[in-house]
């Protein structure tokens, strides 16, 4: 039941995604990313050799409709191949042998944004260096990759803290 | 389980690296941008993984390359060492006297080492016997007379200057013709003294002295110096002052005069005295 709530919400959040990318062009020194932090909250169970190939096909879907085909997958496939290692470094191990997914209940909440700062800042590194080509300066990127990671991160932690809701019934059992 | 968890990160590292390059080649494909940026890129790499090739192999054929830059080295240094012996040669005859008499050979020569400050002054020249130097041998200048080889070994040669009292030598005035004897004065680097000239013997003031020619040693009409004034000595004989033309000072090269038949007419002169 949880699944099919939280396939509803990633699959809503892809379109989001999109729109945002078609429709809201903020500033040339802003790239609003919220993919990374769905990586995140992908079930605990799904390794790299699932959530890699998943990030491949998000990102091509989001590219085909808003963007140049191949750059976010690009981005988002390495997000994908270090998440577990983030998580694991920063939620303990524990969290994989318990089998917990991500929760606000469960896990703090400065380490939940810790974690997907860092997923952002991976995905926002790669992303922009590569769609500069080699003709925006190392500045540029530099300050869109600041900028962008400073208004991306706190969204992120929302996207995650909506993906990881939890009905009172799930939280304690 | 260990071996389960490595296959798990080999095949992660795959497919990470399979959707990579996929994702590489569809953006290739889709943007020119991107297109030109990754070529410059493969090219990058590819000339950076070429060149370290070409430095590996550079590393490993340094022993080969060492010596054939041994062997480029012997050859330029005799290449070199030639051309010094050559430049060496032109600067003696660029320095050496003019060719007088036929009957001489003339030898430039580069002086060794030479003596200035006592009463029995010497010098010793770069060219022996080997170079066909030979003992009672003239030793001069463009300048002037400077002395006479007394001793020769295959490499050098030893002699003695016009500045040391044992050497004398024989000269004639320009003037008039008359002979006469010129040894140093014992006091000066350019001061000699022409002695035994008879006292009705007019003498031209500022006249100057030349090699009479009547030896072995020097060819005629080699300059020697210039009267500066005459005196009588013991009311029998007429003493010149002479300032020599030659400078002992700054004597570089020099160039010895050989008689050609020297040998011969030693020979000579010792079956002349034979018969007497």
């Amino acid at each position: 039941m949880r699944l099919n709530e939280y396939t509803f919400k990633f699959l809503l959040l892809v379109i989001a995604q999109i729109l945002l990318w078609n429709f809201f062009n903020f500033s040339q020194y802003l790239t609003l990313t919220l993919l990374p932090a769905m990586m995140l909250t992908l079930p605990h169970n799904r390794s790299a050799l699932y959530s890699m190939p998943l990030a491949f096909i998000l990102g091509l879907c989001v590219d085909l409709l808003c963007g140049v085909p191949g750059l976010c997958s690009l981005a988002l496939v390495p997000v994908a191949f270090v998440r577990r290692s983030v998580m694991g470094l920063i939620f303990g191990s524990e969290m994989f042998v318990r089998g917990e997914n991500l929760s606000f209940s469960k896990h703090s909440p400065g380490k939940i944004f810790l974690a997907e700062t860092i997923l952002t800042a991976i995905f926002l590194l790669i992303y922009i260096w590569v769609d500069g080509a080699g003709t925006r300066s190392l500045w540029f990127n530099l300050i869109k990759g600041g900028v962008s990671l400073l208004v991306s991160a706190p969204v992120s932690f929302f996207i995650v803290y909506i993906l990881c809701s939890e009905s009172q019934t799930s939280k304690w059992k | 389980m260990q071996r389960k968890t490595t296959v798990s990160i080999v095949l992660s590292a795959a497919i990470f690296l399979f959707l990579e390059i996929a994702a590489l080649a569809i953006l290739r494909r889709s943007s020119t941008l991107q297109n030109i940026w990754l070529n410059r890129a493969a090219m990058s790499v590819r000339a950076a993984l070429w060149g370290g090739g070409e430095t590996l192999r550079n590393h490993f054929s340094l022993s080969a390359q060492n010596d054939s830059l041994i062997s480029e080295n012997a050859a330029l240094r005799r290449s070199l060492s030639e051309y010094q012996q050559l430049e060496a040669k032109g600067v003696e005859s660029r320095n050496s006297a003019p060719r007088l008499d036929r009957n001489f050979e003339y030898l430039p020569a580069t002086v060794v080492k030479m003596s200035r400050n006592s009463a029995h002054n010497y010098i010793i020249l770069n060219k022996g016997s080997e170079d066909g130097v030979l003992p009672q041998s003239g030793i001069i200048t463009s300048e002037g007379v400077v002395g006479i080889v007394t001793a020769v070994d295959r490499h050098h040669s030893y002699g003695l200057t016009l500045m040391n009292y044992k050497l004398s030598i024989g000269a004639r005035l320009a003037s008039n013709g008359v002979l006469t004897p010129v040894v140093w004065d014992g006091r000066s680097r350019d001061g000699a003294i022409a002695k035994d000239i008879a006292p009705h013997v007019a003498i031209a003031q500022n006249d100057t002295l030349y090699t009479s020619g009547l030896s072995t040693i020097f060819p005629a009409d080699v300059p020697v110096g210039v009267s500066r004034g005459s005196k009588l000595v013991d009311g029998s004989t007429r003493q010149l002052d002479v300032r020599l033309f030659q400078s002992f000072s700054s004597l570089r090269y020099v160039t010895v005069t050989i008689f050609k038949d020297k040998l011969d007419i030693a020979e000579l002169e010792k079956k002349g005295e034979g018969k007497l």
